[in-house]
């Protein structure tokens, strides 16, 4: 726990560039809120490795994620219903049924499509909030925690000596 | 560009992926394994084992080494026990999450064979029990004591003489009182009395005369009210007369029916020889035909359609969400298939008596899908203890909601040797040796169970009774049993998988009939008319006070005619003698009067 909080703040106080980040965490949501052993996530864990994404944001996010799946489960369930059994989409779903890489991915199954349509549709907001928000942290918040009294407590610690020893370990 | 892109990011994901994938191969086999024993002890309520399962990938295929499948029933001993299982799997329709197997091979294929650990699951721990050892009710010859049988048994003559009695007493009490509030001779009394009086106003001029119609008119008025009540407790009394006639005409005839309850009872029936044959091998084969019953519904699941596996033209279908699972929705494909099929399977069988070989075709979960049904034929010649034998049958539930299964065994040259068909203490019958050529044909129609089978018997050796019997009907029956060399058999059972009603006919019915029969029935004879006179006597003083208690209530009857007859006649006498009324009818204008 403490190292996953000393990687956290490691991220976010380097200089990796924030839409790295975001990207590693946008990733994460997708391969976390959706079944793992899924032909897409393979997708995924390519596009992760040949793009510059931070991974430690992508470890970091697909742990929150896949936590958070539990408890959208019934939601996916939902959504993924609604959308297979929509008539106006039947056609689509009939042919796409049809071929084999389709039915490898599991497409017709609630939860997968639920969960990934959920996920392509939050892509893009959280990428641009994230983006955001990390930029915000850096502008106003990072000054203020390295001098908060918090902070020099923090350094002191053997949290902070578990930071220092990752910050060897450079992010791409 | 540049920036975005890590091109040895490609070469990490290429090193990734094949460890995972080696893993996959790795753990798969034993995944695979896991997988089989799982749902196999599942279906079949007891351990299914594996000593292997090998999955290759270039071709799709599966080795199974060693399956396992425990008899439920008996924990210690497998039910089938395969050497081999050998499947070649279709590997695209694999990606479409199908199992199409074109052709498996069971090789090695034993039955019963013992288990060095039970195989008996929380489930399954209940042990067979040893099939019951069944005795014959046969007729009895010894003549028992009417007296002590009289004293002991509840008769049911006793018993409506006891409460027809009771009855009785209670509706004579009933009538008793009723009568006394019927109308009765002081009401008479009264009728005649205003009758004369009313005479008397007859010559009081017209003035007499209209004084006394109203007077007339409620008398008349009250006589027949009186003759209305009387009329019904009359007719109530006939009716309670009439179920209390036919209840004695019952208690008349029930001596009758004691002494065929008795008869039956005390075994002096010769209906015990009537269907000797159901009664010595009626348990054993309503218990090959419950095991039989006991496999099928065990295979029942496999067969039966799954309505969620496919999509129709109606739409998609689901199947019942699971949670964190979700719910697959089925759509209609361009060239249905099931979700598991094996299209072939070769079977060698090794039994005891020899090798069986046969073929399976179209294995499935999903005949509508597939449209075809299961089919399957074993054949074996020269086998030991029967020259040939041969098994063919079809599962056909390619219409669900019409499933028809039917299967027909046809064996020849079937040695018999040292078969128990009774273990009876007093009469023991056994089977020494002989042949039998059997045909039996299975039908399944739905929950109706029908199954007919044929054999003869040839050669046969009997042995029958014990050494030093005495008793005449068990020499008889035994002397005509050992002389029997040959039989015809014929059993039919019909009802459900769940129970079945078996029914059993021989030769050696008749052959039991003729040699014990008639000494059965002069027995019988005897028995019959001692307890004829016997019940006779015990119930001539019950019988005696149950008529005289009916004549009392008959006396009533009368009393109560009388009443109606009396009260008849004073409403006529009031009609026809010269009254008041008579000189109404006959006033001026013609005015008429509303009586």
């Amino acid at each position: 726990m403490i190292k996953l909080l000393a990687k956290l703040l490691r991220v976010l106080n380097s200089e990796t560039d924030p839409g790295q980040i975001s990207l590693g965490l946008c990733f994460a949501m997708i391969a976390g809120l959706t079944p793992l052993l899924s032909l897409h996530n393979l997708f995924v864990l390519l596009l992760v490795f040949i793009l510059r994404v931070n991974f430690a944001a992508f470890l970091m996010g697909l742990g929150l994620f896949t936590g958070m799946a539990y408890l959208l489960d019934p939601l996916f369930h939902q959504i993924g219903l609604a959308m297979l059994t929509a008539s106006s989409l039947e056609s689509v779903w009939t042919s796409l049924y049809q071929s084999v890489w389709w039915r490898l991915e599991h497409f017709n199954n609630s939860m997968v499509m639920g969960s990934l349509v959920f996920s392509l549709g939050l892509f893009l907001p959280l990428l641009l909030l994230s983006n955001l928000l990390i930029r915000r942290y850096r502008q106003h918040i990072l000054a203020w925690v390295q001098k908060s009294k918090i902070m020099q407590m923090f350094k002191a610690s053997k949290l902070f000596e578990t930071y220092q020893s990752l910050s060897a370990w450079r992010s791409d | 560009m540049a920036k975005w892109i890590r091109w040895w990011g490609l070469g990490a994901f290429v090193v990734v992926a094949t460890i995972l994938g080696c893993v996959w191969v790795l753990l798969i086999d034993g995944w695979v394994k896991g997988l089989i024993e799982e749902a196999g002890t599942e279906a079949v309520g007891a351990k299914v084992e594996l000593d292997g399962a090998d999955l290759s990938l270039f071709p799709a295929g599966l080795k199974l080494a060693r399956l396992q499948v425990t008899d439920p029933k008996r924990p210690m001993t497998n039910a089938v026990e395969i050497a081999n299982v050998t499947m070649g799997v279709d590997g695209l329709n694999l990606l479409r999450r199908k199992i199409i197997v074109e052709e498996m091979v069971l090789a090695g294929v034993r039955l019963g064979t013992p288990r060095a650990l039970s195989g008996a699951t929380r489930e399954s721990s209940v042990q067979e029990k040893e099939s019951e050892m069944f005795s014959i009710d046969l007729p009895s010859l010894e003549v028992p004591d009417v007296k002590n049988i009289l004293e002991q048994e509840d008769l049911e003559t006793i018993r409506l003489i006891e409460t027809l009695k009771a009855d009785l007493k209670l509706e004579k009490d009933t009538w008793k009182s009723r009568l006394e509030e019927l109308p009765g001779k002081a009401k008479l009394a009264e009728y005649k009395k205003r009758v004369k009086n009313l005479k008397k106003v007859k010559k009081g001029g017209l003035k007499g005369i209209l004084g006394g119609v109203g007077e007339v008119q409620a008398l008349k008025q009250d006589i027949e009210q009186e003759l209305e009540s009387l009329n019904g407790a009359k007719k109530e009394f006939e009716d309670k007369v009439a179920l209390l006639q036919t209840r004695l005409d019952q208690v008349k005839t029930a001596p009758k029916r004691d002494i065929q309850h008795l008869k039956a009872k005390y075994n002096l029936s010769p209906q015990g020889l009537a269907n000797m044959s159901q009664t010595l091998l009626g348990g054993q084969i309503g218990s090959w035909v419950r095991q039989g019953a006991e496999w099928y519904e065990r295979a029942k699941p496999f067969l039966e359609w799954a309505p969620a596996l496919g999509g129709s033209e109606a739409g998609p279908e689901m199947q019942k969400p699971l949670r964190g699972k979700g719910v697959d929705v089925h759509f209609k494909e361009a060239n249905p298939l099931p979700d598991f099929l094996i299209r072939k399977t070769k079977v060698s069988v090794n039994l005891d008596i020899g090798d069986l070989a046969g073929t399976i075709h179209n294995i499935t979960s999903d005949q509508p899908t597939f449209g075809q049904p299961t089919t399957f034929v074993f054949f074996g010649e020269q086998l030991k203890g029967v020259k040939s034998v041969a098994l063919k049958g079809a599962l056909n539930h390619v219409i669900a909601t019409d499933p028809k299964d039917q299967m027909t065994l046809q064996a020849k040259g079937y040695e018999l040797k040292n078969f128990m068909l009774s273990q009876d203490a007093q009469w023991p019958v056994a089977l020494t040796s002989g042949l039998g050529d059997m045909n039996i044909h299975a039908e399944l129609k739905g929950e109706a169970l029908s199954a007919n089978g044929g054999a003869q018997l040839s050669a046969l050796h009997l042995s029958a009774g014990k050494e030093g019997d005495i008793n005449p009907l068990t020499t008889a029956l035994s002397s005509a049993v050992t002389g029997i060399s040959q039989l015809s058999l014929e059993a039919n059972a019909k009802g459900t998988l769940q129970q079945q009603d078996v029914t059993l006919s021989s030769d050696l019915d008749r052959i039991l009939q003729k040699a014990a029969g008639k000494m059965v029935n002069e027995l019988a004879a005897k028995f019959g008319a001692q307890l004829q006179s016997a019940i006779s006597a015990k119930i001539a003083e019950p019988m005696q006070q149950l008529k005289k208690n009916f004549s009392g209530l008959e006396g009533m009857g009368g009393d109560l005619t009388e009443r109606v007859t009396q009260h008849n006649g004073i409403l006529k006498s009031l009609l026809e003698q010269n009254l008041p009324i008579k000189g109404l009818k006959n006033l001026p204008g013609g005015l008429k009067l509303p009586f």
